[in-house]
Formats: structure tokens, C-alpha cells, sequence
């Protein structure tokens, strides 16, 4: 039996395996659903983070901040006029009197993650190592400020509330997918490919031609831009979000799972997503009673013991994540089949 | 692919199919169908994040006031239950699975946490199915319809709202001669802001006169500048409204200075909990629900705090009474709606609170104010590191912010 080409299983892997918590989700009570959408928005932002740190290489501690903004853009403007005019008394007239769709929010939050990261990506992208991390986390402070303090644009420092709850099953697996596959043809595209090369030897890369500053650029603006379309899904699941819940943590939480699951490949930063999630919703639903051969309950607080236990466990024992960094071939089990 | 990476990569799906079937498999019980069907309340609170302290007192002595309503024969002849589901430090997809399990388990009314922006998830998980929302301590205004527009109808809370709490206090300021104020706004939370804004409002009205304004912020390192300003000033008192780690930064950094001036928080600054020994804290004054000190005015207050002790949740400031009041008003709306839980109905006999008692006294509510105004505070005194209880005191006027 011949060896499928890589590109089928490097898409069809992650994509199958996303389809299937999506469905598995929608087996599972009202309550728990949420923990299966929430693992499925997490492999969207996981994946825009890899589409710039793990094919250029280059540490980033800032897509959360298009993931806030595409949250804040798309949560604004689908909140019902109405409604608005009650709540965000102090917003820009233009986005108080105007709500657009589901969809369209979506695609807006895309397109300001786009070009906020476009904007922001062309001074920084000349960095790289400790000051690329170190200047996209003030892009982060940066944006995170603005949001809390400027209630022009939206509710400043407190919740923003009453956003329509859009993100169920079928969104959310469907935006994973989304995220996926524009990955997938970015790395298989000439220019992911040039940045991958960039990323193993710059030095190498930058004489047969390659332009760093160019294709980091445009990594980065993908990336803000896939970033902005999961901020879109993260806040239509939750209906409603504060600028904590797109800062600090979860910036920390998904770079995590990018690099437990594997650093370099599309198919880690799935596997890494929907692990530590998993374990995480397991660990917190264990806190107060679950059910696996018999019930048993956590004390309470053991859930961030285990999960960051764990996770350094994975990274002592495989430095480069579950995955290896490797994308998922079918060639091992194939011949076992023969 | 080698051997070593695939079976990583297996195991961590396996582990994450195991962790999606447990889940899965993890079904929500039904509510009873008898004819005199309980009435469930769900309480959606956070045991040990950071709203702990102000959820767990509130809940235990909300468990205290269902025991003594069940032994009364319940309301109309139905028991009130309470049904809990953890938040685990108000994560909003764990706050929101519990709102929708407790909702799924039959809950007529859900209860939330102290704080509206932690607790929006829980009450639009609510509001949005015609569910009465109740929090037990929230103190602004945002616990209704100026938060959560034309759904907010279903959203209360059996906290003080700020401006109440604020005009209080320069009532009390007023009333001990206190002619000149210096404020300190902590601008971390909004009933922060409000309690001062409210304060320098009706203090004004009252003839007072503001002689300086600092601010400062919870996590910001500017609490000593802020008291360094604030000394330089010579006021009748000092007005700030406070707590967490910048509480006791403000008292004892105010005192270091060699400043006596009285000191004037809101119930933020409830408890001794957070007094320092050097100096020790005097002179200073808050106004809270309860005095926790074994000398609050009501014999009902100091007969929940003796149960609260016997259970073992002894009280560390008064904001355990929101809890009891919660379900006192709650017993009170559905009595008012004859027998019903619909949500719709409760909000409207709610609005219609006008000095209704509880059990830590009377309070009202408005169309507009969904947030407790028009109850009696309990005015608290330390000194060298004592509580004591000094007076009541109730707003006459709610400043409009």
C-alpha cells in the first residue's frame, strides 16, 4: 500500500479529530457542552498562535490582544441597538447605533485582528528572541490598557454584557475548522514555507533571497487575523466578556498548550489545545464530583496543581511537546494494515 | 513519525477521551415532580477565589435562614431548597456550566456572587430563560436593567447600593461635625468609585466642604503617594472607600505619619481581620449591614451570628446578612405573587420593596435601583485595634451619580 501524501492527513487529522469533540459535545448535558465548545474555540486561538510562533520561530507573547479585540469588535456590534443605547452610554454614536449579524461580526473581528496585527507587525517584526517577546507583550499591556480605560470603543473596565450566545456546536467546530485549514494552506503555501526555512536557519534563509521582515509580517497579520475571528467565537460562546478574560492568563494558558502539544506542527497545537483543555474541564468538573468507574471528588484547588503538574511533566519527559512538533502521518499504521 | 511521538500523541487523546466521556457521561439530575414541589434555589458561588470571602458567609447564613423557614412550615407549604454549584474563582465557563446545571436541576431562582462583573455569566444564564437572577452582596447599580437593559428587570441584589452606602456616610460625618473632607478613591471596582462620588455628593449638600480628592488603585503600588497627598491636607476627616491589601496600607500609613485624623470607610472596610499591630488602628469608622462584634442592635442579627459560630462560619464582617436578607425578600416576593416563581413576577413585586423588612431590617427597591437602598447601617468604631458598635445611620437622600 503506498503512503497517502502528507498534506491529507496533515489536514484531514486535526480536522477529523476537531469534528469529533464537536460532535462528541453535543452528546454531553446543557451543562457540560460548554466545556466541549470552550476546548473547541481554544484550538482556534491556538492555531492563529501557531500560525506565527511555531512556523517562524519567534516568541510572541501578544495575539491575545487580537483575540481582545476581535472579542470586544464583534461583541459591540452584535449587541442589539437597543440595548446598547441603555448600557454603553459612552461609546462612539456610530457603534451604538449600529449592530450587524453573527456572521458579519465574525468577519469583522477577523478583519481588525488583521490589520491591527499588520500595523503593530511592522516595526516589530524586525525582533526577534527576548525582544520580540518582549514587545509583543507591551502590545498586549497596550492593547489591554486601552480597552479597560477607553469607554469610547466599548465597556472599558467592566463586563460587556448581553452579546448574542451564537457560538454553539456547529459554530464552534465549524470555526476550528476554519482556523485549521487556513493554517494548513498557509504552511503548505510558498511563503510558509519560506518562513519555515527562515525559522530553522535565518542567516542560510536570508541569502538565497528570503525577505524575514516580509514573511513574518504576513505570518503575523494571518495570525491576528485568525486570532481576531476566535476572539469573534470566544465571545458569541461566553455572551459577555471583561478585558481580564482576554489577558494574562489565557495568553499563558494557550501559549501552554501550543507548546505541550508540540510547537512546530498545526496537529500539536490541536493535540495541545483540546489535552490541556480536556484535562482542565475533567480536573474542574472532578472538583466538585465526577463520575469515571466510581464518583470521586478533588479537594478543592487541585485542578491548577494537577494541570501545571502535568504539563511540566510532559515537557521534562518531551521537550518538544506531545506531537514531537511533528505533523501527523498515517504511514506507521498503514503498514501495520498490509 | 517515530515510535516514542506517536504513542505520546495517542495518549494524550486518549486522556482527553477520557476526560470527554467522563464529562460526557456526567448527566444532570432532574427536579422532583411531587404535587408540593420544593422551591430551589441554585447558588452559583465561588468557595475559594477571590470572592470567597464575601460568598461563603452569605451562603451560610442563607443555609441558616432556610432551616428556620423549613421549620416554620416553608412558604405556602413549600420547602425551600438550596442546590450549590462552585464557580472555582468565577471562571466564566465554569460559572456558566453551573448556572445552566443548577437550571437543569430545577433551580426557580438562581443566586450568583458579590460581584456583577464575575457574575454575569451566571445571571444572563438566568435572565435570558425568565429566571429570577439574586446576588447577595453586589453594591452598585449595575445589578439590573442599566447593566443588563430590558432582561436586567430580573436582576437584584440584596447588597447596599453605593450611593445609599456613600450619602450614609456623610450623614454620619455631617452629624459628628465633621466640616471638611479629604477623599481617597480607590478607582480597582466601581462601587469604589461610587461610595466617594456619593459621599463628596451629599456631603456638599450638607454644607461640607471637599479639601482635597487623590486617587488611587487596588494592584497599583500608589496607595502611600496617594496618603502622602492626603496628609498634606488638614480635613475633619478622611473618606476613602477600600479594602483587599491597599486597606491597611491607607490606615497605618495614614497613622505612621503621626496624622489622628478620623478615618471614614464604607463596608468595604468592615472586620479587623486586616488591622495592624504598628500602629494599631483607631480612630477609624465604617458603616456595614451588622456589627460581627456581639453588639448589633437586633437580636435577630446577634441570634444568626450565634448560629453562624455554632456552624462553625463565625462572620468576619456583615456581609453575611446579605445572604439572609436575600431570602427573607425573596420568601417576601413570592408570598406577594401568591405561591409563584415565575421570574417575571417576583421582579414585579421586588420594584415594589418599599421598607420591607428582612432580617437585618428594612430596605427598599426601585424600578431603577435594583440594588438595596434605605437600610439602617450599622456604624463601626476601632480603636487600638477594637470594634465596637457605634450607632445606626440611613440615608436620606440617594445622590444620583
Amino acid at each position: 500500500m503506498r503512503r497517502p501524501p502528507g498534506a491529507v492527513t496533515e489536514l484531514l487529522g486535526p480536522a477529523l479529530l476537531v469534528i469529533l469533540v464537536g460532535v462528541v459535545g453535543t452528546t454531553a448535558s446543557a451543562s457540560n457542552e460548554g466545556y466541549f465548545l470552550n476546548a473547541l474555540v481554544s484550538v482556534a486561538i491556538v492555531v492563529a498562535i501557531y500560525v506565527f510562533v511555531g512556523i517562524s520561530g519567534v516568541l510572541s507573547f501578544g495575539q491575545i490582544s487580537f483575540v481582545a479585540l476581535g472579542a470586544f469588535a464583534a461583541g459591540v456590534m452584535t449587541v442589539p441597538v437597543e440595548s446598547k443605547k441603555g448600557v454603553l452610554t459612552s461609546i462612539f454614536p456610530l457603534l451604538r447605533d449600529h449592530s450587524i449579524g453573527n456572521v458579519p461580526s465574525l468577519l469583522l473581528a477577523a478583519a481588525l485582528g488583521g490589520v491591527f496585527a499588520f500595523l503593530v507587525g511592522l516595526p516589530l517584526m524586525r525582533l526577534s528572541g527576548l525582544a520580540a517577546g518582549i514587545a509583543t507583550f507591551a502590545v498586549l499591556e497596550i492593547t489591554h490598557n486601552v480597552l479597560r480605560e477607553w469607554t469610547k470603543i466599548g465597556p472599558g473596565a467592566t463586563t460587556l454584557a448581553l452579546v448574542p450566545e451564537t457560538t454553539g456546536a456547529l459554530q464552534a467546530t465549524l470555526g476550528a475548522l476554519v482556523a485549521i485549514t487556513v493554517a494548513f494552506l498557509y504552511q503548505r503555501s510558498r511563503r510558509g514555507r519560506l518562513l519555515r526555512a527562515s525559522r530553522e536557519d535565518p542567516a542560510v534563509a536570508r541569502s538565497v533571497g528570503v525577505n524575514i521582515h516580509l514573511e513574518r509580517l504576513l505570518a503575523f497579520t494571518v495570525s491576528g487575523a485568525l486570532a481576531g475571528f476566535a476572539g469573534g467565537l470566544y465571545v458569541h460562546l461566553l455572551g459577555s466578556i471583561t478585558t481580564e478574560q482576554v489577558y494574562l492568563e489565557l495568553t499563558f494558558l494557550t501559549l501552554a498548550m501550543l507548546v505541550v502539544g508540540g510547537l512546530t506542527s498545526l496537529w500539536g497545537a490541536v493535540v495541545g489545545a483540546l489535552a490541556v483543555s480536556g484535562l482542565d474541564s475533567f480536573l474542574s468538573r472532578a472538583e466538585s464530583g465526577v463520575h469515571v468507574v466510581f464518583t470521586f471528588t478533588l479537594p478543592q484547588g487541585t485542578r491548577l496543581v494537577f494541570l501545571a503538574a502535568i504539563m511540566a511533566l510532559v515537557l521534562i519527559l518531551r521537550p518538544s511537546g506531545l506531537t514531537g512538533g511533528r505533523e501527523l502521518r498515517l504511514r506507521w499504521s498503514l503498514r501495520r494494515w498490509r | 513519525m517515530t515510535k516514542t511521538t506517536r504513542w505520546s500523541a495517542l495518549v494524550a487523546l486518549l486522556g482527553a477521551a477520557v476526560a470527554v466521556a467522563a464529562i460526557a457521561g456526567t448527566t444532570s439530575s432532574r427536579a422532583g415532580t411531587d404535587a408540593k414541589k420544593p422551591i430551589v434555589i441554585g447558588w452559583a458561588f465561588d468557595s475559594s477565589g477571590n470572592m470567597a470571602p464575601f460568598d461563603n458567609p452569605a451562603l451560610a447564613a442563607a443555609k441558616i435562614r432556610v432551616k428556620q423557614i423549613n421549620a416554620k412550615g416553608g412558604v405556602g407549604g413549600r420547602r425551600l431548597q438550596i442546590k450549590t454549584c462552585n464557580t472555582q474563582g468565577n471562571n466564566p465557563t465554569t460559572a456558566k456550566a453551573c448556572a445552566v446545571s443548577l437550571l437543569g436541576q430545577g433551580s426557580n431562582i438562581i443566586f450568583t456572587t458579590c460581584d456583577v462583573d464575575y457574575a454575569t455569566p451566571v445571571v444572563q444564564a438566568a435572565i435570558n430563560r425568565g429566571v429570577l437572577a439574586v446576588a447577595p452582596c453586589i453594591g452598585t447599580d449595575q445589578m439590573g436593567p442599566k447593566r443588563f437593559a430590558a432582561k436586567g428587570k430580573l436582576a437584584f441584589s440584596f447588597g447596599n447600593v453605593a450611593q445609599d452606602e456613600g450619602s450614609a456616610m456623610a450623614q454620619y460625618a455631617w452629624s459628628r461635625g465633621w466640616k471638611s473632607a479629604a477623599l481617597a478613591t480607590n478607582t480597582y471596582l466601581v462601587y469604589f468609585k461610587n461610595v466617594v462620588q456619593a459621599f463628596d455628593i451629599r456631603f456638599r449638600q450638607l454644607g461640607g466642604k471637599i479639601v482635597d480628592r487623590e486617587s488611587y488603585a487596588t494592584g497599583a503600588n500608589n496607595v502611600n503617594s496617594a496618603v502622602t497627598r492626603l496628609n498634606s491636607h488638614k480635613a475633619s476627616v478622611y473618606v476613602t472607600s477600600t479594602a483587599f491589601g491597599e486597606l491597611p496600607s491607607f490606615v497605618s500609613g495614614i497613622r505612621s505619619l503621626g496624622n489622628k485624623t478620623p478615618i471614614l470607610n464604607s463596608w468595604a472596610g468592615d472586620g479587623t481581620y486586616w488591622a495592624t499591630n504598628n500602629p494599631k488602628v483607631t480612630n477609624y469608622y465604617c458603616v456595614t449591614y451588622a456589627s460581627v462584634f456581639g453588639d448589633d442592635p437586633s437580636s435577630a442579627v446577634r441570634a444568626m451570628i450565634a448560629s453562624l459560630k455554632k456552624a462553625g462560619t463565625a462572620p468576619g464582617t456583615g456581609g453575611f446578612l446579605g445572604g439572609a436578607d436575600a431570602i427573607d425578600g425573596v420568601v417576601t416576593a413570592i408570598k406577594r405573587a401568591h405561591g409563584s416563581t415565575k421570574g417575571s413576577l417576583l421582579s414585579a413585586q421586588l420594584v415594589k420593596f418599599k421598607r420591607v423588612p428582612v432580617l437585618g431590617g428594612r430596605i427598599s427597591f426601585s424600578a431603577k435601583l435594583h440594588t438595596v437602598f434605605g437600610r439602617d447601617y450599622r456604624v463601626i468604631q476601632i480603636q487600638n485595634n477594637k470594634a465596637s458598635f457605634k450607632g445606626l445611620v440611613r440615608a436620606k437622600v440617594i445622590p444620583k451619580l
